[in-house]
């Protein structure tokens, strides 16, 4: 990779700058289907927000049977709530493999350039292009850059944003507002300690994650916080406001039924005076059973 | 395994992987090279010999009795930044290298009574040899860039390569600036004098002639490559590597190529970057290269002689002590090359990286390693001697 930056910056003008950003760019391409996966399997989980919601209204004091429901429903929509995180630990390894090639190029030190030469293949371009030249719009990459620090918190506190669901339950909620303003923060301040050639790739990779959540989420968390609705949203409303608005025996909500619940009604045994969670199929006459009682 | 709350078994793993990526970055960004540490040799004069320690201070060990004295440690810029102490490079920061102060990468001079050395800081120094007083420093107020290369001082002048492109020309006495001259990028090398002419490489791929009482260019050369090694002049010529993996002659009256090894038809390469400067002994250039190997060619043709293989890259300058080459690879290996007999010899291996140019006196070589020791190797005998520590005791 080390390799590929230098050419590129060579053939774009000596310009590491523009190879930074066109590296990070395409590592991200090629990482494409990861990436989706990671947003659609994030956006996903949004989605189920008020059903599990009202699964945790529901059982909030039987954790077993909420753990059950919440399985199920996971289960149903396809949804692995650990999805996203382990996408992004696979990626790890590729970042930081960038991340070092940036560094390594960017040959700031003395050390660093000396050091640079083992990694180098017998191509005779890479020789005449090194060392880099480390201008790029009037900063220096081997200094660190207070507007390049600004820029790396912003954009991955907006790329968070987009991508945040939003919690019911007040811990969590909590531990959510914590890592969306974590994360920025702490990777602008060790922007300020590195090369802002470092920040550049940074900056350049957030901003590209945001263009690809913004096509298939839009603007997610940020319009779900600002009140915009989207039409995603819109329906959801709709359905919601349509069956809170339902009498009983007109509601045809899913609604899980037990094996066991399933054999009486087959049976003929009518239901226990406390109903419990039923499949109603459309069209069945539930009011018949009730009259019986 | 059921996932009881799915929930919040994501968000801890979203906090590891936080923290895994966190600890990875900073880990990874304190790595090898990225730091600058700094790589003075040793320069001897009178019984004592004077390097730029680790510790960003000059250091003078009387060679007799192994006394040690210490200057007063250069100046920052004030220029960090970050709960890393800044990882920066330009300020002389390090995450966690034990290197402390400015980085010095220039071997002294030692001119009369005086001394000077240039820092990463972008000042350049001069001390009582004696009692290693600073007198002066230039500039008087603010900073250069970064100074890498070493000086050099004649007719009362010191010259400097600085990290602006530019060679600055002192007056020894006082660091009065004198004249300066603009090249087209930085200046790692150090300056050679001759005959009234300066010459020196810089990274816009070109060798410098200029004249040394007001700097104005005499001629240029150009390469194909960056020139970060220090050019050896001998016998009308001036012989220089640089990093388009070329070694070059070139006429100090004209400037014109004399010749290039490997020649144009040649199909072999040396497969890395001239970084170390060369040396000259019976009509034969000595030039390490960052291929890990030492090339013997002919002075007057280029034609090669021999090669040497030293199994690790060759970037601090050799010396000549005896009749024998004595060059360091950066494994911490001390190799002479018998020039009566063309021969490598292993002499010793001291065990720590050897970056910076090796210095030697009454058969003795001298050679300052990464790790804020200055080690000595007997030319004759191989015997490797106490190592002389050169960390302050404040």
């Amino acid at each position: 990779m080390i390799n590929v930056l230098i050419v590129m910056a060579h053939y774009l003008g000596d310009n590491f700058g523009l190879a930074i950003i066109a590296l990070t760019i395409i590592v991200n391409l090629l990482m494409l289907q990861l990436t989706l996966k990671q947003i659609r399997s994030t956006k996903a989980m949004q989605e189920l927000q008020p059903r599990l919601s009202e699964l945790q209204q529901k059982y909030s004091k039987d954790r077993q049977k909420l753990a059950q429901e919440q399985m199920r429903l996971y289960k149903e929509s396809g949804v692995k709530p650990a999805g996203c995180a382990i996408t992004m630990i696979i990626q790890f390894p590729v970042w930081i493999a960038l991340y070092r090639a940036v560094m390594l190029s960017l040959a700031a030190a003395p050390e660093g350039l000396l050091n640079l030469s083992k990694y180098l293949y017998s191509w005779p371009v890479l020789y005449a292009a090194l060392p880099l030249s480390q201008d790029f719009l009037g900063m220096n990459l081997a200094d660190p850059n207070l507007i390049l620090a600004i820029l790396v918190g912003a954009t991955m506190w907006l790329q968070q944003k987009m991508s945040m669901t939003t919690p019911t339950d007040p811990k969590q909620r909590q531990q959510s507002q914590m890592m969306l303003w974590m994360m920025p923060l702490l990777f602008a301040f060790l922007a300020l300690s590195f090369p802002s050639g470092l920040s550049l790739y940074w900056a350049a990779t957030s901003i590209v994650r945001i263009i690809l959540q913004y096509q298939v989420t839009g603007w997610g968390g940020i319009a779900r916080e600002a009140g915009k609705e989207t039409e995603k949203d819109k329906k959801y409303v709709k359905f919601v406001g349509q069956a809170e608005r339902k009498s009983t025996d007109e509601v045809g909500a899913d609604i899980v039924v037990t094996s066991d619940e399933q054999q009486r009604r087959d049976q003929g045994l009518g239901y226990p005076e406390k109903p419990s969670k039923m499949r109603y199929l459309p069209g069945k006459d539930r009011t018949r059973h009730r009259r019986k009682k | 395994m059921p996932f009881k709350q799915g929930k919040w078994r994501t968000g801890r793993l979203l906090l590891l992987a936080v923290m895994l990526l966190v600890v990875g970055l900073v880990t990874s960004g304190c790595v090898e090279g990225l730091q600058s540490i700094g790589w003075s040799g040793g320069a001897v004069s009178d019984g004592s010999l004077f390097v730029g320690s680790k510790e960003g201070r000059l250091v003078a060990v009387n060679l007799a009795d192994e006394s040690r004295q210490w200057a007063e440690p250069l100046k920052e810029t004030g220029q960090t930044g970050g709960f890393l102490g800044s990882c920066a490079p330009a300020y002389g920061g390090g995450c966690g290298t034990g290197a402390s102060g400015v980085a010095i990468y220039g071997t002294p001079v030692v001119y009369g009574d005086r001394v000077y050395i240039g820092g990463y800081n972008g000042k350049v120094y001069s001390y009582n040899v004696s009692s290693l007083q600073m007198d002066d420093v230039y500039p008087p107020e603010g900073y250069l860039e970064p100074i890498v290369g070493g000086g050099v001082a004649a007719q009362d002048t010191v010259y400097f390569g600085c990290s602006d492109g530019k060679v600055y020309a002192l007056d020894a006495a006082d660091l009065i600036w004198k004249w300066e001259f603009e090249t087209g990028d930085k200046i790692w090398s150090t300056p050679a004098i001759s005959d009234g002419a300066l010459y020196i490489g810089s990274f816009d791929k070109k060798l410098y002639a200029l004249n040394t009482a007001d700097g104005s260019k005499v001629w240029e050369f150009e390469t194909e490559g960056a020139i970060i090694s220090t050019p050896l002049v001998h016998n009308g010529t001036v012989y220089i590597g640089s990093f388009d993996r070329h070694f070059y002659a070139v006429d100090t009256a004209t400037g014109k190529q004399i010749w290039q090894f490997p020649a144009e038809e040649d199909e072999y390469r040396p497969d890395n970057w001239f970084w170390a400067e060369p040396v000259v002994y019976d009509n034969t250039i000595y030039a390490g290269c960052l291929d890990n190997k030492v090339y013997a060619l002919r002075a007057d043709t280029g034609a090669k002689v021999a090669e040497f293989d030293l199994g690790s890259p060759v970037s601090s300058s050799p010396v000549v002590v005896d009749g024998s080459i004595i060059f360091a690879s950066r494994d911490g290996a001390v190799y002479a090359i018998d020039t009566g007999l063309g021969a490598l010899k292993l002499l010793a291996e001291i065990g720590g990286e050897i970056y910076g140019p090796l210095s030697a006196s009454e058969g003795v070589v001298y050679i300052h390693t990464q790790d804020l020791t200055m080690h000595r190797v007997s030319v004759t005998t191989g015997a490797v001697f106490r190592p002389i520590s050169l960390e302050s005791k404040d």
